[in-house]
């Protein structure tokens, strides 16, 4: 930014004129991209370029991983569908420790109970979250058998 | 002297050397003190440090649950513009939820595992390091979804104060949504994308929310730093910002798919018809305090997709709180230390007493 040559201390922007042009010149072009986005037909446009790219790129994707799959077992290698059934394993764990965690708070709870009664906030009794994983477990193995 | 024609060029190159080391490198961010109290999976669940001593803080600790596809930490930004320190320094008990980022292990993880598995496990864990029975949880987002849903279906579960940020609930003015446009059923094949990722890949996400605004986000956003190059502040601001909108993460193959399915087509949340681990969510058995923020440039939640939840609630207390700016801006950009985090804090304040 150039100062004013008269020493005023006003100053004297060149480009503030173009700038004003492109700032008044980018907000017409944004309404119109936004309406244009806006449209079933830009809709359609994505989900067709969508589709022709799952077309296109799925036989690739397809044969990397066979041949991929192929090279780890000749290595004797994991692959990765060994590492997710082992990383859903450990969520199954960390699951069960979390509820053993949860039993431990309600003894520790009952054991302390007497001494901070009076101290907590009156509510009335929440359904204890171990309850509630031990009602869910069900649905829980569905899931974990749907992912195998 | 050295000659114009010579200097010009090369501040000019400078100029451009600072804007490109600016757009490509990341900033600390999320640095308010936290510990970690409870993990599982991908999910963490942080406490942050006290500011204040324990005699004057509020008793009823504050949970946050962010959006599933996007990093916590735009609540957390950077020193001096954080929500998270803004109510920590207000004495509350702050806790934030971090999903994690999905791995393919996790493609079946749907909105009831969140929900239901997840969130219930965190809130104990909440419990029982603050020895407290009740709390307030602020949902946003995705996450307000979450947080409706866990209010809705464990309404006895201790929750006292409810607060949604921009929570897509409503999905039924498919005029007014564009996500809705988009992801209809004659133009997206939800199915055949899951089938050959897994995910929804960030990528694809990050594209669809730049998309609704291309324009600003993908010319005017760089033009804007351009122009600001010479202010730390701004090139500080935009930098965070930037630090977080280019770190996104997938989103849960089965969430997606219920996001897409269930509400953005079928908008079985407001109908009533919404079930998750076979248990409907009734968002008429949420009692807890409410606070519903909406706002009014929204683009990626219409403000119409959040208004209706306050008629439906059986909550007493209720309040719906709307304000100019957009998605992100309400809570994280220059404004919101002065309209939003202090109306938030101010409703919060006596209801958690």
């Amino acid at each position: 930014m150039a100062k004013d040559a008269t020493g005023n201390g006003a100053q004297f922007d060149p480009m503030g004129s173009w700038r004003q042009m492109r700032d008044g010149y980018l907000d017409v072009w944004a309404k119109t991209m936004v309406e244009t986005v806006n449209t079933e037909a830009y809709a359609k446009a994505t989900g067709s370029m969508m589709d022709a790219y799952l077309a296109v790129s799925s036989p690739f994707r397809d044969a990397v991983e066979k041949a991929m799959l192929q090279a780890l077992q000749q290595l004797s290698m994991p692959s990765r569908v060994d590492f997710i059934g082992l990383a859903e394993r450990l969520t199954n764990l960390e699951m069960r420790l979390d509820d053993m965690d949860a039993k431990l708070d309600r003894i520790e709870g009952l054991f302390s109970k007497p001494a901070t009664a009076a101290r907590r906030p009156a509510a009335a009794p929440p359904t204890t979250p171990a309850n509630q994983n031990r009602v869910r477990r069900g649905p829980r193995d569905s899931r974990r058998k749907r992912t195998k | 002297m050295a000659d114009a024609s010579v200097i010009e060029p090369i501040a000019n190159m400078q100029r451009l050397i600072t804007f490109n080391k600016v757009v490509t490198s990341k900033v600390p961010i999320a640095q308010t003190p936290k510990q970690m109290v409870w993990a599982l999976n991908k999910a963490k669940l942080y406490r942050y440090v006290p500011m204040v001593p324990a005699e004057q803080r509020h008793p009823v600790p504050l949970l946050l649950v962010f959006a599933v596809m996007n990093r916590p930490y735009i609540i957390d930004l950077r020193p001096g513009h954080s929500y998270v320190e803004y109510m920590v320094k207000k004495g509350y008990d702050v806790y934030l939820l971090d999903w994690g980022c999905p791995g393919p292990e996790d493609k079946n993880m749907d909105f009831g595992d969140y929900t239901l598995e997840y969130l219930p496990r965190a809130i104990r864990k909440l419990k029982a390091v603050s020895k407290v029975e009740e709390f307030s949880m602020l949902g946003w987002c995705i996450g307000a979804i979450i947080a409706t849903a866990y209010a809705a279906l464990r309404p006895d579960d201790g929750l006292r104060n409810l607060i949604l940020l921009t929570a897509p609930l409503d999905f039924s003015d498919k005029q007014a949504i564009t996500f809705a446009r988009w992801t209809a059923e004659p133009n997206f094949d939800v199915d055949k994308v899951l089938q050959t990722f897994g995910n929804m890949p960030a990528e694809m996400i990050d594209y669809g929310a730049k998309a609704l605004k291309p324009v600003e986000n993908y010319v005017g956003n760089f033009l804007r730093l351009w122009d600001n190059l010479d202010d730390p502040k701004v090139v500080e601001a935009w930098q965070a910002m930037n630090t977080w909108v280019t770190d996104n993460i997938p989103m849960a193959g089965a969430t997606f798919r219920q996001l897409v399915v269930d509400l953005y087509r079928n908008d079985r949340l407001m109908k009533g018809e919404w079930m998750l681990r076979g248990e409907r969510v009734d968002v008429g058995k949420i009692r807890a305090n409410l606070l519903t923020v909406i706002a009014e440039g929204d683009h990626i939640t219409p403000p119409c997709q959040s208004r209706a939840i306050m008629g439906k609630v059986s909550s007493k207390d209720k309040e719906l709180f709307s304000i100019p700016g957009g998605h992100i801006g309400i809570m994280a950009g220059s404004g919101a230390s002065k309209v939003t985090w202090p109306h938030i804090e101010g409703w919060l304040g006596p209801r958690s007493c």
